[in-house]
C-alpha cells in the first residue's frame, strides 16, 4: 500500500500530470496579448482573398450589369 | 409586350462555387494533414516555435482560427453551389464543378503559400529542415499543378456542354 501511494504521488507530481492546469494562464496570456488583432488579421488574410475571388466570380455578371447600366 | 428570352448560358456561378469549396477543402487538407497528422507546421510556428507545451497550445489556438475560417469558406461555397444548381442558365456539368474544385485547391496553395510562407513568414511547410525553401516551393508547385488540372477540366466542361 505504501509503495502504491508513493507511485501515485510520483505520477501525479510529474510534469506530464500537472502541466496543463498550471500552464493555462500562460497559454491565455500567449493568445490574448497585444499582437492578437494583428495575428488574427494576418491569419485571415489568405482566406479573405480567396473569399473575395469566389464572390467576385459568382456575382461577376451582376457587377458587370450594374457597371454598364451606370455608364450607359 | 417584350419577348421572353432565355438567359445566356454561364458557368461562372458553378466555377465560383467549386472554387470556394475547393479552397475550403484544400485548407482542411493543409490543417488536418500537415498541421495535425504530420505535425510539420502550425499557423505561427515560424514566429512562435511549438517547442514548449504553452507555445504548442498557443499555436493550436491559431490553427483553430484557421480551421474556422476555412469552414466559413466551405459553407459559403456550399451555399453558392445550391444557388447555382437551381439556375436554368447554369449547365449541370460535373467536369466544370470538379475543375472548379481543383482550381480552388490550387488557388488556396498558391495564395496561402505566397502570403503566409513567402511574404509574411508566419510558418513554413516543413519547419524542421535547415533549408525551408524546397518544401515551400513544392507546396507552391503542387498548387500550380492543381491550377493547371482544374483549368483543363473547366475547359473540357465547356466543350462538352456549351458547344
Amino acid at each position: 500500500m505504501k509503495y502504491l501511494t508513493s507511485l501515485l504521488l510520483l505520477l501525479l507530481t510529474s510534469p506530464a500530470a500537472w502541466a496543463c492546469t498550471v500552464c493555462r494562464p500562460r497559454v491565455q496570456a500567449g493568445i490574448h496579448n497585444d499582437a492578437y488583432t494583428a495575428n488574427l488579421l494576418l491569419i485571415l488574410l489568405p482566406v479573405a482573398v480567396l473569399l473575395l475571388a469566389g464572390l467576385g466570380l459568382f456575382f461577376a455578371a451582376d457587377i458587370r450589369h450594374r457597371f454598364t447600366l451606370r455608364h450607359a | 409586350m417584350s419577348p421572353i428570352t432565355s438567359p445566356r448560358p454561364t458557368r461562372a456561378p458553378l466555377i465560383a462555387a467549386g472554387l470556394l469549396l475547393g479552397a475550403g477543402l484544400g485548407g482542411f487538407v493543409d490543417g488536418i494533414v500537415l498541421h495535425q497528422i504530420f505535425q510539420w507546421h502550425n499557423m505561427l510556428s515560424n514566429q512562435l516555435p511549438p517547442d514548449t507545451l504553452v507555445r504548442a497550445k498557443v499555436n493550436m489556438y491559431w490553427d483553430g482560427m484557421f480551421h474556422a475560417a476555412v469552414w466559413v469558406l466551405t459553407a459559403v461555397g456550399l451555399g453558392m453551389l445550391w444557388s447555382a444548381t437551381g439556375r436554368p442558365e447554369v449547365p449541370h456539368s460535373g467536369r466544370t464543378l470538379l475543375g472548379g474544385l481543383l482550381l480552388g485547391w490550387g488557388l488556396f496553395n498558391v495564395v496561402e503559400g505566397i502570403i503566409d510562407h513567402q511574404l509574411l513568414g508566419l510558418h513554413h511547410v516543413y519547419e524542421y529542415a535547415t533549408n525551408k525553401q524546397p518544401a515551400d516551393l513544392a507546396f507552391l508547385g503542387f498548387g500550380g499543378l492543381l491550377l493547371l488540372s482544374g483549368w483543363a477540366l473547366v475547359r473540357a466542361g465547356r466543350t462538352r456542354r456549351l458547344t
